[in-house]
C-alpha cells in the first residue's frame, strides 16, 4: 500500500512537527502583536486578563480570526508549497521516484496518492492553526462575543456583531472553505513540481508566484486582472464571518478556485504521465 | 515458438544530437543470464532505463514478456524487478520497512510476501541483524545488499541489475554469485546484469552483450569473446625499432614489458616477419596467447575504436 508508506515517509520527514512548531511560534509573535498594540493604541482601555464574558472589541475570537487571516495569506500557502513541492520533485531529485516505478504501481496511483497526502496535510495543517489560535485565544486573552468592524481585516462595511457560539460555528466551517482555498497553491506547486527536478526550485517558484499573484490581486492598478487570479479568490471564505453569510458569491469563488485546483492539476499530471526519468 | 523474454529490435535513442544507443538488437530468452558491459557512456544504464520504461525509444522496439515497457510498465513491473545503481532508497526508513511497504505495491493477482519471506530475503543479503536501522546509518554496499533484497520480493521472472556488485566487499561479491547462481537453479530465473567486473560476468554469464558508443559490438558467449581476438606475443633484436615498423605497418602492436603483442585476428607471423627481418630484425621468440576476458575486451573495444577513427579520417 503506497499511502501507507507515504504517510509513513512524511511522518518521519518530520515536516508535521516542524510545520505546528512554526504555527505556534507565528501565533506567539500575534499575540505578542496584539498586548503591544492593546497597551499602545487603546491607551490601556482593553483588559488582557483571562476573562470568558469578556465583551470588549479584543477577545479570543479577535485573536483567533486576526491570527488565522494573516496566516492563511502567507504561512499556509508557504506550507503547502513546501508540501507540494517536495513531493515529485523531491522523489525526482533523491531517484527515489524509481523505486515506485520498479514498481506494478501506475503513475496515475502515484500522482493522487501524493497529492491525497498533500491535501490531507493541508487540511490538518488548516484545522491544528485554527483549533490553535481559538485555544490560545480563550487561554491568554478569553473569549466573548466577535465583534468585526470596518478595518484592518476588510471583512466588512459596517460594525458586525457575531454571539460566541455562532462565531465558534462559524470558525468551524472556516476549516474545510479555507483548506479548499489552499488546494489551488497547493496544486500549483504540484505542477511545478512535476516540471522541476529540485524540490528547493518547486518550492521557490511556486511560493514567488504565489506571492506574485497575491500582490498583483491586491493593487488596485491591477483590478481589470482580479477576475482572472486565483489569489484574488484565496480569502472568500472571509464572508463566513459575516452576519448574513453571502453563500452565493462564496459558491462562485469556490467554484473558480476548484476550477483553478483542477486545471494545475491536469496539467501536472499531464507532465508527470508523460515525462521520461532520466 | 517462445516468445523471447526480452525482445529488442533496432533499438535508439538519442538526446539531442547525441546517440545513446543506436540500432541495437538483442533476444534473451527465458532462464538466460546475460552480461552487459562497455565503457563509461556506451550505453547500458540508457538500455536499463529503456527497458524499465523511463525512456521512451526515439527508433525501434523493445518489449518484456511480450509487452511495451513505456506504455505498459506497471504490467511488465509485476514479473521483473530493476535494482538500479547507486541505489536509491528513503533514508529515514528502516531497511524492514523498505522491503515490507514496497513488496506490498502488488496487483491481486501477485503472490502475497509473508513476514517469513521478508526474514529469508533479508538474511539472503545479510542484512537480518540490521533489519531495525534505518537506511541513513548504511554505508554502500549494505545499501546495494538491501536492494538486492527489494529484487527479490516477489519473486521475479526476469531480474536487472545494474553494478550489483559496486561498493561489495570480495565476501559479499562472492555471496551475491552464489544467490544469483541459486536463484537460478531454483526458479529458472532470467537475470540481466550490467557489471564493471568482468570476472564477475565470466563466472555468471551465459552470453554477454558488449556497447560502445550506443552501438553493439559483441554478443556472444565469454569463450567466443576471448576465441575472436587471440594475441601474438613476439620478442625481437630491437623491440623499439619492431614496435616502430609495426605500428607503420598499421598493425596495432602493444608493448608488455620486453615483449609486443598484435592482435591474430587478420596478420599471420610470416607478414610480420617479412616486415622486420629487411630492417635487420631477428624474432627470438613468440607464442599465441589465448587473452583473459578483460584482455578480449580491451582489445575489441581498441578494434572498434581505430576502426571508428579510420572511418571519421576517411569520412
Amino acid at each position: 500500500m503506497i499511502i501507507r508508506l507515504e504517510l509513513l515517509r512524511v511522518w518521519r520527514s518530520r515536516r508535521p512537527l516542524l510545520t505546528g512548531f512554526s504555527l505556534l511560534f507565528f501565533l506567539m509573535l500575534m499575540l505578542l502583536g496584539f498586548y503591544t498594540y492593546a497597551r499602545t493604541e487603546t491607551g490601556g482601555d482593553v483588559d488582557f486578563r483571562y476573562t470568558y464574558e469578556n465583551e470588549s472589541y479584543f477577545n479570543g475570537l479577535t485573536f483567533a480570526l486576526y491570527a488565522f487571516y494573516f496566516g492563511f495569506l502567507l504561512i499556509l500557502p508557504i506550507f503547502a508549497a513546501t508540501e507540494g513541492g517536495a513531493q515529485i520533485a523531491g522523489d525526482t531529485a533523491s531517484r527515489t521516484l524509481n523505486l515506485y516505478l520498479s514498481r506494478p504501481l501506475t503513475r496515475s496511483r502515484i500522482f493522487f496518492t501524493k497529492f491525497t497526502i498533500a491535501a490531507c496535510g493541508a487540511a490538518l495543517v488548516v484545522g491544528f492553526f485554527l483549533a490553535i489560535s481559538l485555544a490560545l485565544g480563550l487561554f491568554t486573552v478569553g473569549w466573548g462575543d466577535l465583534r468585526i468592524y470596518p478595518g484592518v481585516l476588510q471583512m466588512t462595511s459596517r460594525p458586525q456583531a457575531l454571539s460566541q457560539d455562532e462565531a465558534l460555528f462559524r470558525f468551524f466551517l472556516a476549516w474545510p472553505t479555507a483548506t479548499l482555498a489552499l488546494l489551488t497553491p497547493l496544486s500549483l506547486s504540484f505542477l511545478l513540481s512535476s516540471w522541476a527536478k529540485s524540490p528547493i526550485n518547486a518550492v521557490g517558484i511556486s511560493f514567488a508566484l504565489y506571492l506574485m499573484l497575491y500582490v498583483i490581486a491586491e493593487i488596485h492598478f491591477f483590478r481589470e486582472l482580479r477576475p482572472w487570479l486565483f489569489t484574488s479568490s484565496m480569502s472568500y471564505w472571509r464572508g463566513l464571518f459575516q452576519e448574513e453569510i453571502p453563500w452565493k458569491t462564496m459558491g462562485q469563488e469556490a467554484a473558480k478556485l476548484c476550477g483553478f485546483t483542477a486545471l494545475f492539476l491536469a496539467l501536472a499530471f499531464r507532465r508527470f504521465r508523460t515525462r521520461e526519468e532520466r | 515458438m517462445t516468445v523471447p523474454l526480452i525482445q529488442i529490435e533496432e533499438l535508439t535513442r538519442r538526446f539531442g544530437k547525441r546517440t545513446a544507443l543506436d540500432q541495437l538488437g538483442l533476444h534473451v530468452g527465458s532462464g538466460e543470464i546475460v552480461g552487459l558491459v562497455g565503457p563509461n557512456g556506451s550505453g547500458k544504464t540508457t538500455l536499463l532505463k529503456m527497458m524499465a520504461g523511463f525512456l521512451k525509444p526515439t527508433r525501434g522496439r523493445i518489449s518484456l514478456f511480450g509487452l511495451n515497457p513505456y506504455t505498459q510498465r506497471a504490467a511488465v513491473m509485476e514479473q521483473a524487478r530493476f535494482a538500479f545503481a547507486p541505489p536509491p532508497l528513503f533514508e529515514s526508513l528502516t531497511a524492514r520497512e523498505h522491503v515490507k511497504h514496497l513488496t506490498r505495491i502488488r496487483r491481486r493477482e501477485m503472490p502475497r510476501v509473508s513476514p517469513a519471506d521478508i526474514d529469508q530475503a533479508l538474511v539472503r543479503v545479510g542484512l537480518f541483524h540490521r533489519q531495525h536501522d534505518k537506511v541513513k546509518t548504511f554505508s554502500f554496499g549494505m545499501r546495494q545488499r538491501l536492494t538486492l533484497a527489494l529484487a527479490l520480493l516477489p519473486k521475479p521472472r526476469l531480474l536487472v541489475l545494474d553494478e550489483p556488485t559496486d561498493g561489495l566487499d570480495p565476501l559479499a561479491i562472492l555471496e551475491l554469485r552464489s544467490v544469483l547462481k541459486d536463484l537460478r537453479r531454483e526458479t529458472g530465473i532470467t537475470i540481466l546484469l550490467s557489471s564493471h567486473l568482468l570476472v564477475e560476468v565470466d563466472e555468471l554469464v551465459d552470453r554477454m552483450l558488449v556497447l560502445s558508443e550506443g552501438k553493439r559490438i559483441f554478443l556472444g558467449t565469454p569463450d567466443e569473446l576471448c576465441s575472436g581476438t587471440e594475441i601474438l606475443e613476439l620478442n625481437t633484436s630491437d623491440l623499439d625499432g619492431a614496435f616502430s615498423l609495426l605500428e607503420k605497418a598499421h598493425m596495432n602492436p602493444q608493448r608488455r614489458k620486453n615483449r609486443i603483442q598484435l592482435p591474430l585476428d587478420s596478420i599471420t607471423l610470416q607478414e610480420i616477419i617479412k616486415l622486420l627481418t629487411p630492417a635487420g630484425i631477428d624474432v627470438l621468440e613468440f607464442h599465441k596467447k589465448r587473452p583473459g576476458l578483460e584482455e578480449a575486451l580491451l582489445a575489441r573495444l581498441r578494434h572498434e575504436s581505430n576502426a571508428r577513427e579510420s572511418a571519421e579520417i576517411a569520412g
